[in-house]
């Protein structure tokens, strides 16, 4: 071991971690002070503060943003871009609507099923990518437009019914018992981060050709990143169909777009190999946040979205200034 | 404090569950707020504001909102959601926080709201949907008979063509409800027209300038045209008439300003026509019905509105039909028929500016 | 292994990138417990070679045997099984992971649960740069976060912690500074000993003399000779094929300072780092900047250049006083600064030999805001020719030439301006013996001209022999200065470190 004197003038563990996820401490930052100004919003507006029924059905929305970010995430670390979330979402959604059914059994068995589904349209970008040599944005864009449409074949008018009991395992309307799943979802990155695959996705996404050229399967480890993104979407799709109590098979075409705002929101580079899941969760909320305080401040509907941009504009250049001020410190 | 504890309380004492509501008895809903001098909160979710017809829509809802009996009985608020679901899930969830009275709600998904929809119910929310509605049963429904529409539409032209000639139809926006059910209804009405021959059918996209290209390609390979059964851009599909120096046939269409203008008479064209639009003061029925539910003096159910066709005999310059808007301007923000559901100035439907007088909404019997 | 049998050995290696014949018939034969040292031009094939052998670059023809045996090394991982590891002159390390992380990757310390443990792994790597001397590296830190010497040493330490029985360095000690070649150097001496072979490129003379065991020279894509001895002079002929005299070119003869006004005078110049220094240089003078890393001379240049901020002093050009707030103030006043990093500080690697050239001087080149191309292509061939520039055409992008001949190109840019001072910042490192010489030609014919040159190098040697003064700066001021004749490098460097020891 070195000698202490010089292991003393190093930063400690927690200095380093402080340091190496600016992107993460931004997140929460921007998500506790949104979530201030909600509250002192929803007061001036109320006379009264947020509680349960707000708590319950903000996370119950979010939630499957929230899975759709995770999935994002997981892609656009390998220094990817899945613009097929949405698509994704679309078809597992409406598979969910019509094939859930009432019993038990058949929930828990449509519900991998889905999953699984999920999975496979993830395999399909992930091979055509890694295999294909082909640029993400083109594989996942064409292959967003072929879940589309198998989407509608399978789903052609908006419908089904999610029985009760799924919608109150899942987004269930009387508490917010789906933060449960996300502190899991959390749990389930930590782990992840912590095996050959979680590392090896954020090697390929720092510098394929050096992580090649140091043992790790680029093309397995990318095939497999789009493929548990594909099943966090299908996950997505699942809580969507929940909250919704049916299905439609273009709910899931705004999760695309959303689910880059709130990666990005969340810290996590579009250049890959840097950031959180965590944070793009966080992104999530901070999302669905911007649009419960527009809301309750009472602007004009018309230039509701004029703001939206504003805000998330100045957040990403907040983000970007004050990550760039501690690098440097 | 837990607000849906204070929430159920109120259901208590008000002793209405969200279930059975098409049975209620009238005043089942009846509130206190009139007796107290308080006006009844009604909010307006619209999915987006991305065209002239929603534009028009809120705009005739602002202008009601201003107008007796509104005025001084509603306080009202519109808020729009990008035609995102999940966005306009939320707004309803945080309008829901509110505690309004009533929700009108123009809807982005017939099944994504059905969640929050039924949790506004459930806390005893008037929810109202209107033009794009949704499936859940906890919400009332506001609309007109698209197939209806379809076939109105049809029957006018095998009556002007006296049952024999060449159709075209000009579709709207393929695997859209709407859409189905406008060809279903006409289909129904050609089929038992046998001397009715169509003889093309394509889309022009519920948009007056692809209409008139699509239209433009297409005519020089098509016999002569006996009637126009078009969906929208029917000024567009006139055009294209025109530009090809065609003769333009009987035109049946929906409500743009344009169509309504050559019905009377433009560019020295008079087109013999029948024009029946989705009416954008379906936000104001919806709030009349809303009204009526909370004083009292409706049952809760569903509406269907009937259509308000008018024919080129009909058509008043000035009055469904106007020289000073553009094509795109749809001419059917007021009832142009001749028992009106209501009445409303063209300023209502322009910037939201309320008329001089009294909104009277005459609710279609039940 | 019989000692006959060469460890490693390259047979007739062929290679193109893209119509571009990297190799064309190279051999290289390398023996247990030798050092091996690789040397030619940029571009020569050097790197291609070492690629090549360590599994990153498929050869087109011949072959590769490790201990006689006939492989081949699709990955670096099939060469790693072989025991052969090799550090890459573009480092393979992951910016945005820790060193523990990119030193241990794909062989992380587990937890029961078979997850990765992020404690042991950080104290894990501690051990290995530990066991290997290294102690002030943080294993903790964030790749991007170290200097760019330290990112060289993890990518060696890592090399070397597997203990390869064959050792390949491409240029490793680029980046290092004098006590971390040391370092390494004696790495490479502990592997010797214990029978591995190692085989590096270098383009500092001083590094091969001091420790290869034999030097195989490469010239245009093939071998053309292997040797125990060689001298510098004779080096630099094989590899560019021409007779070479000396080295270094002779010094013009000084200017007598009271002949002329200085072309550049600096008064108590100050600056963060730079204490108030104070020096002049005649025209036609060239004045050597030396000293230690860190002691201040990159912010002098900086300033001088109108790039850095100065607090306080003066700056005469021809004895009237300039203020340089920015470089287009320093270019306009006749002064220009051709920095070492080429690709970040210099040129537009996508962009052509002749857009690179002409970008300098754009404003003179364009009449009415149009540019006059005949004048441009005028212009930029001249200097391609001036400058010996080995390039396909003007046209060719700058990144497809070799490192030397892209400094050339960031030379000619520059002296397109025609400046009055010359400011060269270690505008040799990382560039092949032969266009060293030809870059020093370069700088006396432009001394001869009566241009001022002060110019900074990281190698004392080559302050000792091309400076007509050399200043030696440490912590920040002029702690001596040298005249010439009979500078020696070890002048400079003890003058450098006198206080320091």
């Amino acid at each position: 071991m070195p000698p202490d004197a010089v292991a003393s003038s190093r930063r400690s563990r927690v200095a380093h971690a402080l340091a190496q996820n600016v992107g993460l401490e931004l997140a929460i930052a921007m998500l506790v002070l949104s979530v201030a100004i909600y509250c002192a919003i929803y007061y001036a507006a109320q006379g009264l503060l947020p509680g349960g029924f707000e708590l319950t059905t903000t996370v119950n929305n979010t939630m499957p943003l929230v899975l759709a970010a995770v999935a994002q995430t997981l892609v656009v670390l390998t220094r990817g871009i899945d613009l097929s979330v949405g698509g994704v979402i679309d078809l597992t959604n409406a598979i969910a609507a019509i094939g859930l059914g009432d019993s038990l059994a058949q929930m828990v068995a449509v519900s991998v099923a889905v999953l699984m589904v999920g999975a496979a349209c993830g395999l399909l970008n992930g091979v055509l990518v890694a295999y294909g040599r082909l640029q993400p944005i083109l594989v996942t864009l064409a292959t967003l437009s072929i879940f589309q449409g198998v989407a509608i074949r399978v789903l052609p008018q908006p419908g089904g019914q999610v029985a009760e009991g799924y919608t109150a395992a899942l987004a269930n309307p009387s508490g917010p018992v789906s933060l449960l799943y996300a502190v899991l979802l959390a749990l389930i990155w930590w782990g992840l981060r912590r095996t050959r695959l979680g590392i090896g996705i954020y090697a390929i996404g720092n510098d394929e050709s050096a992580a090649e050229a140091h043992g790790i399967d680029a093309r397995r480890t990318k095939i497999l990143a789009y493929m548990l993104g594909g099943t966090f979407s299908a996950a997505a799709g699942l809580f969507l169909a929940a909250n919704a109590t049916a299905g439609d098979a273009t709910t899931g075409n705004g999760y695309t777009l959303t689910s880059i705002v709130a990666v990005v929101l969340g810290g996590v580079s579009l250049f890959g190999g840097r950031g959180s899941a965590v944070g793009a969760m966080l992104g999530a909320f901070i999302t669905t946040m911007i649009v419960n305080i527009l809301f309750f401040a009472q602007i004009d509907p018309l230039y509701q979205a004029f703001y939206e941009g504003l805000f998330l504009v100045g957040a990403v250049l907040l983000a970007g200034g004050i990550g760039r001020l501690v690098r440097r410190s | 404090m837990d607000v849906s504890d204070r929430l159920i309380g109120r259901r208590t004492v008000l002793g209405a569950g969200g279930a059975g509501l098409a049975g209620a008895a009238f005043g089942g809903l009846a509130r206190p707020a009139l007796a107290q001098g308080k006006k009844f909160k009604v909010v307006l979710s619209n999915s987006y504001i991305g065209n002239k017809w929603r534009l028009e829509m809120e705009n005739v809802f602002k202008a009601a909102l201003q107008m007796e009996p509104y005025k001084s009985s509603i306080e009202g608020s519109w808020f729009n959601s990008d035609n995102d679901v999940s966005k306009q899930s939320q707004q309803l969830s945080n309008v829901i926080a509110q505690r309004p009275d009533a929700i009108l709600i123009n809807a982005a998904s017939p099944t994504g709201l059905n969640g929050i929809i039924n949790q506004g119910a459930a806390r005893d929310i008037l929810m109202i949907a209107f033009d794009n509605t949704v499936t859940t049963p906890k919400c009332l429904k506001v609309n007109t008979s698209q197939s209806e529409m379809g076939r109105a539409w049809a029957d006018f032209l095998v009556k002007k063509m006296n049952g024999r000639g060449n159709v075209i139809m000009v579709t709207g926006v393929a695997g859209t409800e709407v859409d189905q059910a406008r060809i279903k209804g006409a289909e129904e009405v050609f089929e038992k027209a046998p001397g009715i021959k169509v003889v093309n059918r394509y889309t022009g996209m519920w948009d007056s300038s692809t209409a008139e290209r699509n239209t433009a390609a297409i005519l020089p390979s098509l016999p002569q045209i006996d009637g126009i059964w078009c969906q929208g851009g029917t000024d567009g599909v006139i055009k294209a008439f025109i530009s090809a120096n065609r003769p333009v046939p009987p035109v049946a269409g929906e409500a743009e300003n344009g169509f309504r203008r050559f019905m009377v008479g433009y560019n020295g064209q008079k087109v013999d026509g029948l024009s029946i639009g989705q009416p954008p003061y379906l936000s104001v029925i919806s709030l009349e019905l809303a009204r009526r539910i909370l004083i009292g003096q409706h049952p809760k159910q569903d509406l269907l509105v009937p259509l308000a066709p008018l024919t080129s005999d009909q058509v008043k310059l000035g009055e469904t039909a106007f020289a000073d808007q553009p094509d795109s301007f749809f001419a059917d923000f007021t009832d142009g028929g001749d028992h009106p559901i209501l009445k409303l100035c063209v300023t209502a439907a322009l910037d939201g500016t309320p008329c001089s007088g009294r909104l009277d909404v005459n609710l279609p019997a039940v | 292994m019989s000692q006959d049998v060469p460890a490693v050995e390259a047979v007739n290696l062929v290679k193109s990138f893209g119509g571009v014949r990297a190799l064309q018939g190279a051999s290289l034969a390398a023996a247990a417990g030798e050092v091996h040292a690789l040397v030619g031009e940029n571009g020569a094939g050097k790197s291609t070679v070492i690629k090549a052998l360590g599994g990153r670059v498929q050869p087109d023809g011949g072959e590769i045997r490790i201990g006689g045996r006939q492989v081949r090394l699709p990955a670096p991982p099939t060469a790693h099984a072989l025991g052969a590891w090799t550090v890459f002159q573009e480092l393979t390390l992951l910016p945005g992971m820790t060193v523990a992380e990119n030193l241990l990757l794909a062989r992380e310390p587990r937890t029961r649960l078979g997850l990765v443990d992020r404690r042991r792994l950080a104290a894990n790597a501690e051990s290995v740069l530990a066991g290997l001397g290294v102690h002030h590296i943080d294993p903790r830190a964030l790749v991007e976060d170290i200097p760019l010497a330290e990112r060289q040493m993890v990518e060696i330490v890592r090399a070397i912690s597997h203990d390869p029985r064959i050792l390949f360095l491409d240029e490793p000690t680029s980046s290092l500074v004098e006590r971390e070649v040391v370092w390494l150097f004696g790495q490479i001496r502990r592997l010797r000993a214990k029978g591995a072979c190692i085989v590096f490129t270098s383009h500092r003379w001083n590094e091969i003399r001091s420790i290869a065991d034999r030097i195989t020279v490469f010239r245009g894509g093939r071998d053309v000779g292997c040797f125990t001895e060689l001298s510098e002079e004779d080096a630099v002929t094989l590899m560019t094929g021409q007779r070479v005299e000396t080295f270094f070119p002779p010094l013009p003869a000084a200017p007598r300072a009271a002949d002329h006004r200085p072309a550049l005078e600096v008064r108590n110049l100050a600056a963060p780092r730079l204490r108030p220094v104070s020096f002049a240089v005649a025209p036609g003078e060239v004045l050597g900047i030396g000293g230690l890393a860190g002691h201040g001379h990159r912010e002098l240049f900086l300033a001088l250049f109108g790039a850095g901020r100065a607090t306080g002093g003066q700056v005469l050009l021809d004895g009237k006083p300039v203020r340089l707030r920015n470089p287009r103030e320093a270019e306009r006043a006749g002064i220009a600064l051709v920095p070492e990093d080429r690709k970040s500080e210099g040129l537009l690697l996508p962009m052509s030999v002749r857009d690179n050239l002409s970008l300098a001087l754009l404003r003179r080149l364009s009449r009415a805001g149009l540019l006059r191309r005949g004048l441009e292509r005028q212009m930029a061939g001249g200097e391609v020719q001036r400058l010996k520039v080995r390039t396909a055409s003007l046209a060719a992008p700058v990144g497809t030439l070799s490192g030397g001949n892209q400094q050339k190109v960031l030379l000619g840019r520059w002296l397109l301006t025609d400046p009055r001072v010359l400011l060269l910042y270690d505008v040799t490192r990382g560039v092949d013996v032969a266009t060293k010489h030809e870059i020093f030609e370069l700088m006396m014919r432009l001394a001869g001209e009566g241009r001022a040159i002060l110019f900074y190098s990281s190698d004392a040697e080559e302050l000792a022999h091309l400076g007509h003064r050399v200043l030696v700066m440490r912590e920040g001021r002029m702690a001596a200065e040298l005249r010439a004749p009979g500078i020696t490098a070890e002048h400079v460097v003890s003058a450098a470190v006198r206080d320091a020891a």
